[in-house]
């Protein structure tokens, strides 16, 4: 069944059945976040940290459930790599940011030895609920790569591609979004993304249909697509849109949070588990869906990415 | 001079100041040429028609447009239609010149080799121009139409352009934000080394009568350090800057065209030293392209008498 909304994605995960989520140093707010997800019945929480700080806040969290756990570390770096050793070995299904500095979270889970990189690239998806129908958007990268090439675009898109597979999307839509409709050498975003679409028509990547270079105007709406003579089924209906670089994707991401209000949650993919970092225009309330997101990646019992 | 809030407010200004006399390069679509028809009944203007006889006719006809008693120049070739058009814009002969089935490309060209001739210093940067629900200014993103990746010597010129087009509003000191995907990770971008140094040159007061913000992010700008919540609480319109800086073509073009998405009007021109050049986008409807056309009306009014003064 598709998935149209951040409620779905709640409803979804909630059916599927608990799991277990790791959080290296935890903040207050993770606390606070990581109970009501645990006490409706999301995941069980194992806190990785300082013992005795943790118990502190934990035992005055009001909503603090049972079966969460508490795991002695002595500071930040052992913690995530104890908890990358606990996903690692399947005791853990999701990691979680917590008080690490997301820089080093990134790196070790870059390494090629000790991190959970398992697919060409790594990289983050923003989901955007629509803020006028029943419809995700995500939206990638825009956190994990500055300036990716060709072959990380490819791995960004793949990654992508899968999660919306998960959201039940079977034969999504993509954008690969550059300042014009026309291919331009001097562009290369362009070049870029009318490789991807060419790869799309060989069928490199499955059931979906990928779209590029398009302007955001031929994206968004199929009425300006069909004025500048563009026509395809992507247009006005995209489900997942992939930008030239991070400036783009970064500002790209916020524009929709702020100018567009939507509603924004995400996900590292790419890595054996999914990883929750967090985003400065994520909410409180969006989180939970980042968890509930989690969970149903957790669901398809492979990698993410 | 009274600020200028609200994209509507060009509508009335231009009823007022005009009409003015505007060179049309290539009016061939039906969209365009029905815009051309309105912002002529509405008295904004009084068109110039420049480029294939022919097809101009054909497309007054269709949206019902006696142009008997305008003046129409023929010319076929598109480079020749913009340089000749945009000529008549440098040589005073017309305040204002517009865009319509040519690409834009050829009309840069034909602003750059005017802007070199006359000597000017100013170069060529697209100004875009935004009204949002609840933000009680315009906003404009600039460049979001020329430079592909443009370097510090440019966003230099950029941001002086846009100062240029916010004076010429009404707004005595722009606010200005230089953009950037700067964030906890991937270490410092360039972007984010252009706003450091931008910052220090708006400081020591280079470009004029203007600020640039301490914010590169539209978290920092909306959110000022608090969190978002369910709620929006957090989130405030009081102070967005006037003016946002993109990184780069890609990011201003994708951003600035979400009008055909989000809750927000947009209007984009190019001002050059000697005139404001109206720049449709390919896509953009007839009620739009008429409200492009009523901002070029008053920016050149604007600009008429700045040089008086100035004289």
């Amino acid at each position: 069944m598709i998935m149209n909304s951040f409620n779905d994605i709640l409803k979804a995960a909630k059916h599927s059945g608990a799991r277990r989520i790791v959080i290296p140093s935890p903040a207050r707010e993770d606390i606070d976040v990581l109970s009501r997800a645990a006490a409706s019945g999301l995941v069980i929480p194992r806190f990785i940290g300082e013992t005795k700080s943790l118990k502190a806040i934990v035992g005055k969290s009001p909503l603090f459930p049972a079966g969460a756990e508490i795991i002695s570390a002595d500071d930040p770096q052992d913690a995530l790599n104890l908890a990358i050793e606990q996903l690692k070995k399947g005791e853990t299904d999701i990691l979680m940011q917590g008080g690490i500095n997301p820089q080093v979270l990134l790196d070790t889970l870059q390494d090629k030895s000790t991190g959970l990189k398992t697919s060409r690239t790594i990289s983050y998806v923003s989901l955007f609920q629509h803020f006028s129908k029943d419809k995700l958007m995500l939206v990638t990268d825009t956190f994990c790569n500055n300036f990716p090439h060709v072959a990380e675009k490819q791995g960004i898109l793949e990654n992508a591609l899968n999660l919306a597979r998960t959201l039940g999307m079977e034969a999504p839509k993509v954008a690969v979004l550059a300042a014009i409709e026309q291919v331009n050498p001097a562009i290369a975003s362009t070049l870029d993304a009318a490789i991807l679409s060419k790869m799309s028509d060989r069928g490199q990547f499955g059931k979906a249909t990928v779209e590029g270079p398009l302007d955001i105007d031929c994206a968004v709406s199929r009425a300006a697509a069909e004025r500048k003579g563009l026509h395809s089924i992507v247009t006005g209906d995209v489900d997942i849109y992939v930008v030239p670089e991070i400036d783009t994707g970064y500002l790209f991401a916020e524009s929709l949070a702020f100018f567009g209000k939507m509603r924004s949650a995400g996900v590292v993919l790419g890595t054996s588990s999914p990883v929750i970092i967090n985003l400065p225009f994520i909410s409180a309330d969006d989180k939970a869906v980042e968890i509930a997101l989690a969970c149903l990646m957790c669901r398809k019992g492979k990698n993410h990415g | 001079m009274t600020m200028i809030r609200k994209l509507g407010d060009f509508a009335k200004l231009a009823r007022e100041k005009g009409p003015k006399k505007m060179v049309v390069l290539a009016p061939e679509d039906n969209d365009f040429m029905m815009a051309i028809k309105k912002s002529h009944e509405l008295g904004y203007i009084e068109p110039i028609l420049v480029g294939d006889k022919k097809r101009i006719a054909e497309a007054a006809q269709k949206v019902d447009f006696n142009i008997g008693s305008f003046r129409k120049i023929s010319e076929e070739d598109k480079q020749s239609i913009s340089d000749l058009g945009i000529r008549m814009l440098f040589s005073g002969e017309t305040p204002i010149a517009g865009k319509g089935q040519i690409p834009t490309s050829y009309i840069y060209r034909s602003i750059i080799r005017e802007e070199a001739k006359a000597n000017s210093g100013m170069t060529v940067s697209v100004v875009s121009l935004w009204e949002v629900p609840g933000i009680d200014h315009l906003i404009a993103f600039t460049d979001t139409g020329v430079s592909i990746k443009p370097n510090m010597k440019a966003k230099k010129e950029i941001i002086q352009n846009a100062v240029f087009v916010f004076h010429l509003l009404g707004y005595t000191r722009p606010k200005i934000a230089v953009l950037s995907g700067q964030r906890e990770v991937g270490g410092t971008m360039a972007s984010y080394r252009d706003y450091e140094a931008l910052k220090i040159e708006a400081d020591e007061g280079k470009f004029g009568d203007c600020e640039i913000i301490p914010a590169t992010s539209f978290t920092e700008i909306f959110l000022a350090g608090k969190k978002r919540t369910g709620d929006e609480k957090n989130v405030r319109k009081d102070c967005v800057p006037h003016i946002l800086i993109v990184p780069c073509l890609d990011t201003g073009n994708i951003i600035c065209k979400l009008d055909f998405f989000l809750n927000v009007k947009r209007s984009s021109l190019v001002a050059t030293s000697r005139g404001p050049v109206c720049i449709p986008s390919r896509s953009d409807k007839s009620h739009n392209l008429v409200e492009q056309i009523s901002m070029g009306v008053v920016l050149a009014d604007h600009m008429e008498r700045k040089k008086k003064v100035q004289k």
